[in-house]
């Protein structure tokens, strides 16, 4: 039991920690997906717009991850 | 497209699987030195056929998924792990979070094992935790290899690459047995965030079949990018977090 705990906090931790990042990521892809799929974009801009939402998010987690660790030590 | 990606393929298991494995040999250390090198053997060893047993069984079901799928879920597998491990690199260099200590690590598995249990029980729970350290951080291993090596031929150099990593970090601790503290383990998560967020982006594209210009060469652009782009993200955060008592 204490086994499959542990497995699944490591899943979590693998996936997880961040939750911005992982949602923020995965809608991104899944916005492009829909795109794609309806034709809206021309093919050779889903490769640009891809790398671009997906620096954004990550810049987006990253300022995120930066204000919760301050206001955690703030209140300490 | 295998001569130019196995390098980088290689080099990305070979880095990610040393972080894995650093923290699993402190844990096992801790074992070894605290109750015996018998219930560390036993565990790690059980722990390792049992990940073997599982690459048995589902390895041979990767080859069935259609490529377009494949490369899909495998791109974006790598683009989140990649850039958690990148995210994580960066709040440790730029000060937000604290680095890893793997002596902190090794002391505080010691005074668990240490605390007190009967004897027949403290060597069971020993066992237990080295089982529970190769079989959880081996898992991250076998996914990073079936990750990275989930292109047409990548598979091996995958392997050997992350074999290599775990090879090199059992001979260097059974050769200083110490916890491996000096390993630069941020700057390696830096560098293996980087090599999985560009890959990850790579496929991902390919798995829409809308692939990066130039070909092969855009992992290349894409892994120096995200580099530059970390490094400048890590300055930020510095710059942030030494502004930051004034804020508060």
């Amino acid at each position: 039991m204490d086994v499959i705990r542990a497995f699944g906090a490591t899943l979590w931790k693998m996936f997880a920690a961040d939750l911005v990042l992982t949602l923020g990521a995965l809608a991104s892809i899944v916005v492009l997906g829909v795109l794609t799929s309806a034709r809206a974009v021309p093919p050779g801009d889903i490769p640009l717009m891809l790398a671009a939402m997906v620096f954004g998010v990550f810049v987006t987690a990253i300022n995120l991850s930066v204000v919760r660790e301050i206001r955690k030590r703030s209140k300490r | 497209m295998i001569s130019l990606a196995a390098a980088p393929i290689a080099l990305a298991a070979f880095l990610a699987s040393t972080v894995e494995a650093v923290e699993a040999f402190t844990i096992v250390l801790a074992v070894s030195v605290v109750r015996g090198p018998r219930p560390a053997a036993i565990g790690s060893l059980a722990a390792l056929a049992l990940l073997v047993a599982v690459v048995a069984i589902f390895g041979p079901l990767i080859g069935r998924i259609p490529i377009h799928a494949l490369q899909l879920v495998v791109g974006v597998l790598l683009l989140l792990f990649g850039l958690g491990w990148l995210r994580k690199a960066i709040l440790r260099a730029g000060g937000a979070l604290p680095l890893n200590d793997e002596s902190a690590a090794f002391a505080k598995q010691s005074q668990a094992l240490e605390a007190g249990a009967s004897e027949a029980a403290a060597d069971w729970i020993a066992g237990l935790a080295a089982f529970k350290a190769v079989l959880l951080e081996g898992t991250e291993v076998v996914f990073i290899v079936l990750a990275v090596g989930a292109g047409p031929g990548l598979l091996l150099p995958a392997a050997v690459g992350a074999a290599c990593a775990c090879l090199a970090v059992l001979a260097l601790g059974l050769l200083i047995r110490k916890p491996l503290a000096r390993v630069p383990e941020n700057a390696l998560k830096f560098a293996v965030g980087t090599l999985l967020s560009g890959f990850g982006l790579f496929w991902t594209a390919e798995g829409f079949q809308a692939p990066f210009p130039f070909g092969d060469w855009a992992i290349l652009a894409l892994v120096a990018a995200f580099g530059v782009f970390g490094l400048a993200m890590t300055a930020y955060v510095r710059f942030l977090m030494a502004r930051a008592p004034a804020w508060t």
